[in-house]
């Protein structure tokens, strides 16, 4: 009985674990080995020291990609506070509203490759956006939107902050409706008009759930690809005005066949997600000893 | 309460309140309306453009939404020139095979880590733990060199399907629905003479349906909208999934936006049908993870 129960975990965990080790832990190993070689795929990887890592120092385009990664991290205050507002604005009992509701869902499930591409439509120099604003008499010239290197990290970061605002939203709302209905008759006792009921029993109330927020789009920010590579047609944007760590990693990767670079620039990520989740855990548990 | 307080704010308020009351009822409708014509616009104006003929114009000054000479012609360019529907095939054998393999395989793992007690325990929890923080984009490459040179897929659709068989977050999920069932079922299953596999398949299986379903959910939308390893690997594109082929469509029809938008239209459409089939589940499973 006992010896049959021993294996029997082992049994049950291995195929996953197999699954899990070949394809995250054994490439986990071989990309901090790969950063130290010089690797093309093709040929063998040759030890090569801290090399990739001198030259990424010196890699103007590498301190870009840093600093519009970091750029980036501001959707997240973003998709904070809209999709609270617009959790409030929902959480009501009117006609239609569950109807509104799943409308507002319908971009976390359509996939960012298809609606990047939709809107990569739209902001064409001869597309619907300029079309509007000129109709309107709001432009006097139509705007290159996508040739234009400012605008290349704020629409894609419009972008994220769209497709995600939905998903947001609904788990504030699951959040909202846990708090009880006193809290709020209280403050309104004590004087609250409506905003400041939200500021004081809404935002601490939702505490839990703004700390997931904040966790789960920073770390999707400081990995976003897909957004930059739809709207900028997979460049990058002109000036690389769009290229963010995960762009120049796969751009060094697949592009150029600079492997051993681009570990080099995985082990770079991997050092920030660390840091930030350690801070994040550290906002979790101070948010947690509150309660 | 005095029954004279409560009864005060209700003498004083009729009129007023109900003024203000269909007021922000008004103001919130009207929020709601323009949050939902951002949400919607790009699908609708996507929609209507994909039926454009080539006399209505894409954009002009006034724009015109509908189109006025409606066509499928966009439709049956797009699906002549690529083949849709492989696309289609591919996503769905990809998704399906992804769905319900990584769905058991960790349950399977989920249970032991849940029920079991057994030298290791903590360590594998952890391990698994320390690699959901690691960004995916990092095993890309040790994974394409695997790809290449191990496993011999690149290119084919079993490349998609591999790396998935199995998903750390799955296994916490469904780790904590197992968690939640009372021992004593498990231990009356045991007393029966019930194995272990038995216990979990006919046991505790229904019992975390819900569970289940929500793991389904989130891996189908991952699954069917992933694009970054299956661009890596399918370049024949009867080999492609949706997404990869569609990226592949707009090369193709670089100056063509209603061929464009005919291909976005077929790539997202399934999925909000889906979605609007499913509403609920899609909703609670996609944000029930959260409380996990």
């Amino acid at each position: 009985m006992t010896r049959r129960l021993s294996l029997t975990p082992y049994l049950f965990l291995a195929p996953a674990l197999l699954v899990i080790a070949v394809f995250v832990l054994y490439p986990i190993g071989a990309v901090v080995y790969y950063s130290f070689t010089d690797y093309n795929i093709v040929k063998p990887p040759i030890w090569v020291g801290l090399k990739n890592y001198q030259q990424l120092a010196r890699d103007p385009i590498f301190w870009l990609a840093l600093r519009n990664s970091f750029v980036y991290l501001l959707v997240t205050p973003t998709l904070i506070g809209l999709s609270l507002l617009l959790a409030i604005v929902v959480n009501r009992r009117l006609p239609g509203i569950t109807a509104f509701r799943a409308l507002f869902f319908i971009p976390v499930i359509s996939g960012s490759i298809a609606v990047g591409i939709a809107w990569r439509l739209m902001l064409d120099t001869n597309g619907i956006i300029n079309g509007l604003l000129l109709s309107l008499g709001l432009l006097q010239e139509p705007i290159q939107w996508l040739a234009e290197p400012a605008l290349t990290l704020p629409l894609a970061m419009a972008l994220t902050t769209w497709l995600g605002l939905g998903y947001y939203m609904m788990i504030f709302l699951a959040g909202l409706q846990n708090i009880p209905e006193e809290l709020y008759d209280s403050a309104v006792i004590d004087g609250c008009n409506a905003w400041q009921k939200h500021w004081h029993v809404s935002v601490p109330g939702l505490r839990p759930q703004i700390t997931f927020v904040a966790v789960i789009s920073s770390l999707a920010a400081l990995q976003v690809f897909n957004e930059i590579f739809t709207l900028t047609g997979g460049l990058g944007g002109i000036l690389n005005s769009g290229v963010t760590i995960v762009f120049y990693l796969w751009r060094q990767a697949f592009r150029l066949n600079h492997a051993g670079l681009a570990s080099a620039i995985a082990m770079v990520l991997l050092a920030i997600t660390l840091v930030f989740s350690i801070l994040n855990i550290r906002l979790l548990e101070r948010g947690t000893e509150e309660h | 309460m005095t029954p004279s307080l409560s009864r005060a704010p209700a003498l004083r308020l009729p009129l007023s309140l109900t003024v203000r009351r269909g007021l922000e009822t008004l103001l919130v409708y009207a929020v709601l309306a323009s949050v939902a014509v951002i949400t919607v616009f790009p699908f609708v104006w996507v929609f209507f453009t994909s039926f454009k003929g080539p006399n209505d114009p894409i954009v002009s000054v006034p724009p015109q939404l509908i189109p006025q000479d409606p066509t499928l012609g966009n439709y049956l360019r797009v699906w002549n020139q690529l083949p849709v529907w492989r696309f289609y095939v591919n996503s769905l054998l990809a998704t399906g095979t992804v769905v319900v393999c990584n769905t058991l395989l960790s349950s399977l793992a989920a249970y032991p880590l849940a029920k079991m007690r057994f030298p290791g325990r903590e360590a594998i929890f952890y391990l698994l733990l320390a690699t959901y923080i690691v960004p995916p984009v990092l095993t890309s490459i040790p994974s394409f060199v695997l790809a290449v040179t191990v496993f011999r897929y690149y290119d084919q659709l079993p490349s998609v399907i591999f790396p998935y068989l199995a998903g750390v977050l799955n296994i916490f999920l469904l780790r904590q629905a197992f968690k939640a069932v009372p021992d004593d079922l498990i231990d009356a299953g045991r007393i029966d003479g019930a194995g272990e596999l038995r216990i979990w398949w006919e046991i505790l299986m229904p019992i975390i349906r819900p569970s289940l379903a929500t793991v389904a959910i989130i891996t189908f939308v991952e699954q069917w909208n992933n694009f970054f390893w299956p661009s890596l690997m399918l370049h024949t594109r009867e080999n492609m999934t949706l997404q990869v082929g569609l990226v592949a469509l707009q090369g193709a029809f670089a100056n063509d936006a209603r061929g464009i938008a005919a291909g976005v239209v077929m790539t997202v459409v399934p999925m909000i049908l889906f979605f609007a089939a499913l509403q609920r589940q899609f909703i609670r499973g996609l944000t029930g993870a959260v409380k996990g």
